[in-house]
C-alpha cells in the first residue's frame, strides 16, 4: 500500500546534484536596491532644497553657506551618530542631549573656577570620559534592567538634567576658559566674500570627520559593529549567536555618551556661551535627522553617509530657509512633512 | 527552546575545504561511531519524559527521529546539543565520554542545531549570517576585534555553493528579509557547514517548505552526508522520511520504539510504533456534498499572484486546493480571508454577492479561516484558550453595556474544548502550552464559534503529529456533515486525498485541473503536481 502511496520511495536513492534543483534565486530589482539603501532619497531632497532654495536667492550658492552649514551641523552630526549606534542595535536613547549638557557645563564651570588654563586637548577628554560614564549607566540600566532603552533614557535624562540644574547651577556664563574660546575661533580654513565678510570654517569640524570616520570603521569593520546590527535584528538570535549583550549594550550607551560629551564641549566653545539650558529639548530634531537618513526605528539598520545626510537635510531646513524669508516656525512643518513623506515611501516599499 | 550558548565555543575552527571525495578522512575513524546516547533518562516534574534511551549514530548517516508531540523528542535534541543535562545515562562522542555534556562541548564537538526558526538575523546579509558566527567563535566571543572581509567572503561562498546556493558578491550581499523562506533554510544550513559540522540536528525542516525545495534539501542532505557529517532530521512528513532514506528512530513515552534502516519498515509499521494504535491509511470522506451551492468564486484576480480563478463550493463539501508554493494557493487563501483582497473578480455566497476586503468582511460574511502560520497569524500565544476562542464573537458576547459577558464566554470556550478534544487542564491556561496539534484545535474551535457557512483551512496539520491529524481530520469530517463547506489548502497529499471530494490544482496563479478524490491515487496526484513545466 505504501509503496503505490509514495512514487519515489521504492527506487534507490540517486544523488541529484545540488545545482539542479537549487532555488531560482533573482537578481534584485530597483525597488529592492533603493529599498537597500535608502539614502538616495535624503540625497533627492537635499537637491530639491537646494535648487528651490538657490532659485528664489542665488547667494546661496557661495562657499560661505557650505561653511555655515558645517559649523552649525557639528553638534547635531555628533548627536545624530550616536543615535545612529543606538537606532542600529534595537534602540533608542533620549538622555544624549542631557548628557552633554551635564558635561559641558559642569565641565566648563569647573575648568574655569580651579585651572582656567587648562589645555583644550585635556577638556575635550574629560568630556569624552564623562560622556562615556554618564552612557554606561543607561547601557547596565538597559542591559540589567531588560527594560526599553527609551523608558530608560527618558528616566536618566530627567535625573542628569536634574542633578545639573540642582547641584551645579542655573545661571549661564559667557566667561568660558581661555582655551575653549580659542580653540572655537581658530580656522581650519577663511576667504574673504565679495562683500568683505571673512567666511571661516572652523577647526571643529575635523571633530566631524573624525567621528564620522571612526563611526564608520566601528560599524563595518569590527566585530562589535556587527554585534551591534545583530542585536539590532533581534536580540534573542544575537545571544543564540553567542554574541556579548552585555558588551555591545555598554559600547552602544557608551559610545553614544561620548560622543554627546564631546559635543558638548565644542557647543560651548563654538558658542562662548556656557548656557545649562541648552540642547535639551533638541532629541526629537536629532533623531529626525537620523530617520531620513534611511535609518528604521525598529532598528538593525542605518548607515553614517546616510545619518550624516539626513543631519545635513535638517540642518539646511533649519538654517537656510531664513536666507529666502520663509518664518523659522515654518521649519518644523518642512521638517514633518518631510518625515512623513519618507515614513510613506518606506513603508510602501516593505508593503511590496 | 534554551539554547544561550556561544558558538564561539567551538575552538577548532576554519572550514576544511569541502571535497566531494573525502573518503580519505572518514576512513580511518568509521569503525566508531561518531555519537553514542547510552540509557539516558531525564525528569521533568512529574514528567518522566526520557526512560532509558540508548542510541548510537555512525558517521555521514542520516537518521530520522520520528514519535508523536510530547515523546521526548525535543528533549532528546537538548540532551544531545548540550542544552540540558541528562538525569542519568551519558554520551560518548567520538569515544569521550560526557556524563554532563555542555552546550560549549556539544558545539565543539561539532554538533550543530538548525532549530525551526532557523535563527537567522533578518538585517544582515547573507554573507554575515553564514560566515559572522564562525568568525566570532575564531575570537572567542570576543568582539574588540576586526575582521578580514575578504576571508569572510570566502568562507561564505563556500559554504554557499555546498548547499546549492550562489556564492556570488551580488548573493553575499542580499538581506535574509528579502529571501523566501526556503533559500533562508539552505543559508541556514550553510552558517552549520561553515561552522565545520559534524553533526547537524534539522529541527522539521521541511514544514514550510514545497515539494521541489524538499527535493532540494534532500539533495543537500546527500551531499553532507557524502563529507561524512551525520545528520539527524526531526519531521513529521514520513513520506520525506523515505525519499531521504538513512535509518529511523521512532520514539514513543520517552522510550526508544525501533530504530533501523527506514526500508525495512512501511508507513503502517511505523505509525504503529510512534503512536501504539493501528491508523489506517483509508479514507476518512464519509458523506457526499449537498447539492445547494455555499460559496460560488468567479474570475478571481490578484495581479501577479493568481488569476481568473473560479469555483463553486458546495453545502457539506470538502474543497481540496494544492499546488506548489508558487502556485498562488495560498494566496488564494488570504485573498478568501479578506487578508490580501483580490483586485477583481466575483464572490457569491448564498445566491448573494459579497465583497471580501477586509478580514472583518469575512467574518460578516460567516466565513472562517485558520491560517497556515498559527503561531504569527493565528493565535495570541500568551493569553488563555478562552480568549483565543471568543475573540471572533466577541461583539456578540456583549451585554447591554458593551461588558463581556464573562460566564456565557467561559461556557462557550468549555463547551469548545470538549468538542475539539483539546487536551488542557483547564481554558485559562495560555495557548503557548499546547501542543501544535491542540493549538490548531483552538484556531479551528475559534471559527466554529461563529457557526461558519465555509470554513478555510490552511494547512491545518502542518507541524502536527500523526495521532493529532487523526483528530483533526475526525473533526473536519464532523464539520462538513454540518453543512460547512471547508476549503483545505494544503501540500500533504495523502491528506488531501483522504479527507476531500474534489482537487483542484493551481499552477503559475491559475487552476490547473480539477480531480476527484476517491478516483485518483497518490502517484497520479503527485506527478501532476510536478509536471508543471507541461
Amino acid at each position: 500500500m505504501n509503496s503505490r502511496l509514495n512514487p519515489r520511495m521504492n527506487q534507490p536513492m540517486t544523488t541529484p546534484t545540488v545545482a539542479e534543483v537549487a532555488p531560482e534565486v533573482k537578481p534584485p530589482s530597483l525597488r529592492t536596491r533603493l529599498a537597500r539603501n535608502p539614502e538616495w532619497f535624503t540625497v533627492a531632497l537635499i537637491v530639491l532644497t537646494c535648487l528651490l532654495v538657490g532659485a528664489i536667492n542665488p547667494r546661496f550658492f557661495q562657499l560661505a553657506t557650505l561653511f555655515d552649514l558645517l559649523h552649525s551641523a557639528t553638534t547635531m552630526s555628533l548627536f545624530a551618530l550616536g543615535t545612529l549606534v543606538v537606532l542600529a542595535s534595537g534602540g533608542i536613547d533620549v538622555s544624549f542631549t542631557a548628557i552633554a549638557a551635564l558635561t559641558m557645563y559642569g565641565i566648563t564651570k569647573a575648568v574655569f573656577a580651579w585651572w582656567p588654563d587648562a589645555p583644550f586637548a585635556l577638556i575635550l577628554i574629560t568630556g569624552a570620559l564623562g560622556g562615556v560614564m554618564l552612557g554606561v549607566v543607561n547601557g547596565l540600566l538597559v542591559h540589567r534592567l531588560k527594560a526599553p532603552s527609551l523608558i530608560v533614557t527618558i528616566g536618566t535624562q530627567y535625573l542628569y538634567r536634574g542633578m545639573l540644574l540642582t547641584f551645579i547651577g542655573t545661571t549661564f556664563f559667557m566667561n568660558i576658559p581661555h582655551s575653549m574660546d580659542h580653540f572655537g575661533r581658530i580656522p581650519l580654513f577663511f576667504y574673504h566674500t565679495a562683500d568683505g565678510l571673512r567666511a571661516v570654517l572652523p577647526v571643529s569640524v575635523l571633530a566631524l570627520v573624525a567621528a564620522a570616520f571612526v563611526t564608520w570603521w566601528l560599524l563595518n569593520r569590527t566585530m562589535m559593529g556587527r554585534g551591534v546590527y545583530a542585536m539590532g535584528g533581534s536580540l534573542a538570535i544575537a545571544e543564540r549567536l553567542g554574541y556579548n549583550l552585555r558588551a555591545i549594550h555598554l559600547f552602544v550607551f557608551g559610545y553614544t555618551g561620548m560622543l554627546a560629551g564631546i559635543a558638548g564641549i565644542l557647543h560651548v566653545s563654538n558658542n562662548r556661551l556656557a548656557n545649562p539650558f541648552d540642547l535639551v529639548g533638541s532629541e526629537l530634531d536629532v533623531i529626525a535627522a537620523v530617520i531620513l537618513g534611511g535609518a528604521r526605528i525598529t532598528g538593525g539598520t542605518g548607515t553614517v553617509v546616510g545619518t550624516l545626510l539626513g543631519v545635513v537635510l535638517v540642518t539646511l531646513i533649519k538654517s537656510v530657509l531664513i536666507l529666502v524669508g520663509v518664518p523659522s516656525t515654518w521649519q518644523k512643518v518642512i521638517i514633518g512633512a518631510f518625515i512623513l513623506i519618507a515614513g510613506t515611501l518606506f513603508a510602501l516599499q516593505r508593503k511590496r | 527552546m534554551c539554547h544561550g550558548v556561544p558558538r564561539w565555543a567551538r575552538l577548532n575552527l576554519r572550514l576544511a575545504i569541502m571535497n566531494q571525495d573525502v573518503s580519505s578522512s572518514v576512513q580511518p575513524e568509521a569503525s566508531r561511531p561518531f555519537l553514542q546516547v547510552a540509557g539516558v533518562h531525564k525528569r521533568f516534574t512529574g514528567v518522566h519524559a526520557l526512560r532509558g534511551v540508548s542510541l548510537s549514530f555512525e558517521r555521514g548517516q542520516i537518521y530520522h527521529l520520528l514519535g508523536e508531540n510530547g515523546c521526548g523528542k525535543s528533549t532528546l535534541i537538548k540532551i544531545i546539543s548540550g542544552a540540558q543535562p541528562p538525569d542519568e545515562g551519558e554520551l560518548v562522542i567520538e569515544g569521550v565520554r560526557h556524563a554532563r555534556l555542555s552546550a560549549l562541548e556539544a558545539l565543539a564537538a561539532g554538533i550543530e542545531t538548525v532549530y525551526q526558526d532557523l535563527s537567522l538575523l533578518p538585517n544582515m546579509s547573507v554573507a554575515e549570517n553564514v560566515a559572522l558566527t564562525s568568525e566570532l567563535a575564531l575570537h572567542e566571543g570576543r568582539l574588540a576585534r576586526t575582521f578580514d572581509r575578504r576571508e569572510l567572503a570566502r568562507t561564505a561562498a563556500r559554504a554557499l555553493e555546498a548547499v546549492g546556493l550562489p556564492g556570488d558578491a551580488e548573493f553575499q550581499a542580499t538581506l535574509i528579509e528579502q529571501l523566501p523562506l526556503a533559500t533562508r533554510q539552505l543559508v541556514a544550513i550553510a552558517r552549520a557547514i561553515a561552522s565545520e559540522a559534524k553533526f547537524v540536528i534539522m529541527d522539521e525542516p521541511t514544514t514550510s517548505l514545497t515539494q521541489k525545495e524538499v527535493d532540494n534539501l534532500i539533495a543537500v542532505l546527500a551531499n553532507l552526508r557524502a563529507q561524512g557529517v551525520t545528520v539527524l532530521f526531526v519531521s513529521h512528513k514520513l513520506d520525506e522520511c523515505y525519499a531521504i532514506g538513512g535509518e529511523v528512530i521512532v520514539l514513543r513515552d520517552g522510550q526508544k520504539m525501533a530504530q533501523g534502516p527506514i526500508a525495512q519498515f512501511t508507513k503502517a509499521q511505523i505509525s504503529e510504533l510512534m503512536t501504539g494504535r493501528h491508523l489506517s491509511n483509508e479514507r476518512y470522506r464519509e458523506g457526499g456534498l449537498g447539492q445547494d451551492v455555499v460559496l460560488d468564486v468567479r474570475a478571481f484576480t490578484r495581479a501577479g499572484q493568481f488569476s481568473d480563478v473560479s469555483f463553486r463550493l458546495h453545502g457539506g463539501e470538502i474543497l481540496g486546493i494544492t499546488g506548489l508554493l508558487d502556485s498562488g494557493r495560498n494566496e488564494l487563501a488570504r485573498a478568501l480571508a479578506g487578508v490580501a483582497p483580490a483586485q477583481s473578480g466575483q464572490v457569491v455566497l448564498d445566491g448573494r454577492r459579497i465583497a471580501l476586503r477586509t478580514p472583518s468582511d469575512a467574518k460578516r460574511h460567516r466565513i472562517g479561516y485558520v491560517p497556515e502560520d498559527r503561531l504569527n497569524e493565528g493565535l495570541f500565544l500568551d493569553k488563555p484558550i478562552r480568549d483565543n476562542v471568543i475573540t471572533a464573537m466577541i461583539s456578540s458576547l456583549r451585554d447591554r453595556f458593551g461588558q463581556i459577558d464573562r460566564a456565557r464566554a467561559q461556557a462557550l470556550a468549555e463547551q469548545t474544548v470538549k468538542d475539539l478534544q483539546i487536551a488542557t487542564p483547564g481554558v485559562d491556561k495560555p495557548v503557548q502550552s499546547l501542543s501544535g496539534g491542540n493549538q490548531q484545535r483552538v484556531l479551528i474551535g475559534r471559527w466554529l464559534a461563529i457557526d461558519p457557512r465555509v470554513l478555510i483551512l490552511h494547512g491545518p496539520t502542518v507541524g502536527v503529529d500523526v495521532g493529532s491529524k487523526d483528530i483533526i481530520y475526525r473533526i473536519m469530517q464532523r464539520l462538513s456533515q454540518r453543512g460547512i463547506g471547508i476549503i483545505l489548502i494544503s501540500d500533504d497529499l495523502p491528506e488531501l486525498l483522504q479527507n476531500c471530494d474534489r482537487i483542484l490544482m493551481m499552477k503559475k496563479g491559475r487552476v490547473a485541473s480539477e480531480y476527484r478524490a476517491d478516483e485518483l491515487s497518490e502517484a497520479d496526484l503527485y506527478h501532476a503536481l510536478l509536471s508543471e513545466a507541461a
